[in-house]
């Protein structure tokens, strides 16, 4: 082992050091957790409808996925009754204004072209990136994968989990939505913006 | 039946204090890494009191065929991303603060140990990318393929990223031995 890789071994050693943890840190975090209401397990039948299922695609996932990908990112509804279904112009260039329902979410619709990924679903700040929460589905023409979810006011910053046929995963980035702003990790992200409050 | 398994069960059975027992038998391993991807303890701590909270609202997805501990890694690599994010500004003045600091001749002995603050400093130095990817492979010891499951990218990238944070801290002991 050269120095400089006992160095490195010495870095990962003393990185692996157990940090000081505050006694009272788990308390605080059950003091939250105890105003929540009570977490539910989805139901089977829910489960085998949002499951994602592997389909037996070509297995030229990489540069032949990354070329094919072409976002849409449309959104079918907007229903604040407090602004009478109306969006600010300007806020977002990919909101439509739809008739107002009775609630202050939007349904927001998620598209993306993906004619060789396996599965798709979409990740961001309002399922905790979970990338089995919202599986997309693919239209009966196969190619563009899409789903519908209601969206709370203000922005939304998310990505697209795409699984290839040959068990790659890519996040991508709605290729037809705003970015947002550089994480310094790397990862592509999107935003949308949902009513009217964004910063 | 994983004891994690039979936890998220009880809590989604109603019993919240078996949440506790879940919380404090990952707490401190999502600390560690938390406040040495994010360098300073509030943010981390942030970070955390976010992570689990989140994960309890998502424990009805909790799916018991994924182990436990890489479903709750997979919320704290994003909020620890999502802090980092927010903090941008911030993070670009203390990155030229700790420029001023690098650039000072460092001649403490590298060997030492015992310094935490130093080695969190070295783990600052490298590009928030690199780190993630040296700290989920060698202090969390994690597969790649674990690895890529909870970042999103690919293994080649995840073995470049972890080569390149490497090969970054062996430059720096060059230029620490060389001074």
């Amino acid at each position: 082992m050269t120095e400089q890789d006992a160095y490195v071994a010495w870095m990962a050693r003393e990185a692996k050091r157990p940090v000081a943890v505050d006694p009272m840190a788990v308390e605080r975090v059950m003091a939250r957790v105890r105003l929540e209401p009570r977490p539910r397990r989805r139901g089977a039948g829910w489960r085998w409808l949002v499951e994602p299922r592997a389909l037996p695609l070509s297995p030229a996932l990489g540069a032949a996925l990354a070329a094919g990908l072409v976002g849409i990112g449309a959104f079918l509804g907007h229903m604040q009754n407090d602004r009478g279904g109306q969006n600010p112009a300007g806020r977002s260039p990919t909101v439509a204004p739809q008739p107002p329902l009775a609630s202050h979410d939007t349904i927001i619709k998620f598209v993306l072209v993906a004619p060789h990924a396996a599965t798709v679903s979409v990740v961001g700040d309002f399922n905790d990136w979970d990338a089995q929460a919202t599986p997309m589905k693919r239209t009966p023409t196969g190619g563009t994968w899409s789903v519908a979810i209601p969206l709370r006011p203000g922005r939304h910053v998310y990505a697209f989990v795409v699984n290839g046929a040959n068990g790659g995963t890519q996040w991508v980035a709605d290729p037809m939505a705003p970015l947002a702003p550089e994480d310094g990790l790397g990862a592509p992200n999107s935003v949308v913006l949902v009513g009217g409050s964004a910063s | 039946m994983s004891e994690d398994a039979a936890d998220v069960q009880r809590v989604l059975s109603g019993d919240v204090d078996a949440y506790a027992k879940l919380v404090d038998r990952y707490y401190d391993r999502c600390a560690r890494f938390a406040i040495r991807m994010l360098g300073n303890r509030d943010d981390a701590e942030d970070a955390l009191q976010s992570t689990f909270l989140r994960a309890y609202r998502a424990l009805g997805r909790y799916q018991e065929r994924d182990r436990f501990s890489a479903w709750l890694y997979r919320i704290l690599v994003n909020q620890c991303r999502s802090i980092a994010a927010r903090r941008s500004h911030r993070e670009r003045v203390f990155v030229r603060e700790e420029a001023l600091l690098l650039n000072a001749p460092d001649k403490r002995p590298a060997w030492s140990g015992e310094d935490e603050e130093f080695v969190q400093r070295v783990l600052n130095e490298l590009d928030p990318l690199l780190r993630e990817a040296f700290l989920l492979k060698y202090v969390e010891e994690l597969s790649y393929e674990e690895m890529a499951a909870l970042t999103g990218a690919g293994v080649s990238a995840l073995k470049m990223r972890v080569k390149r944070a490497c090969d970054r801290l062996r430059e720096r002991w060059e230029r620490i031995r060389d001074d």
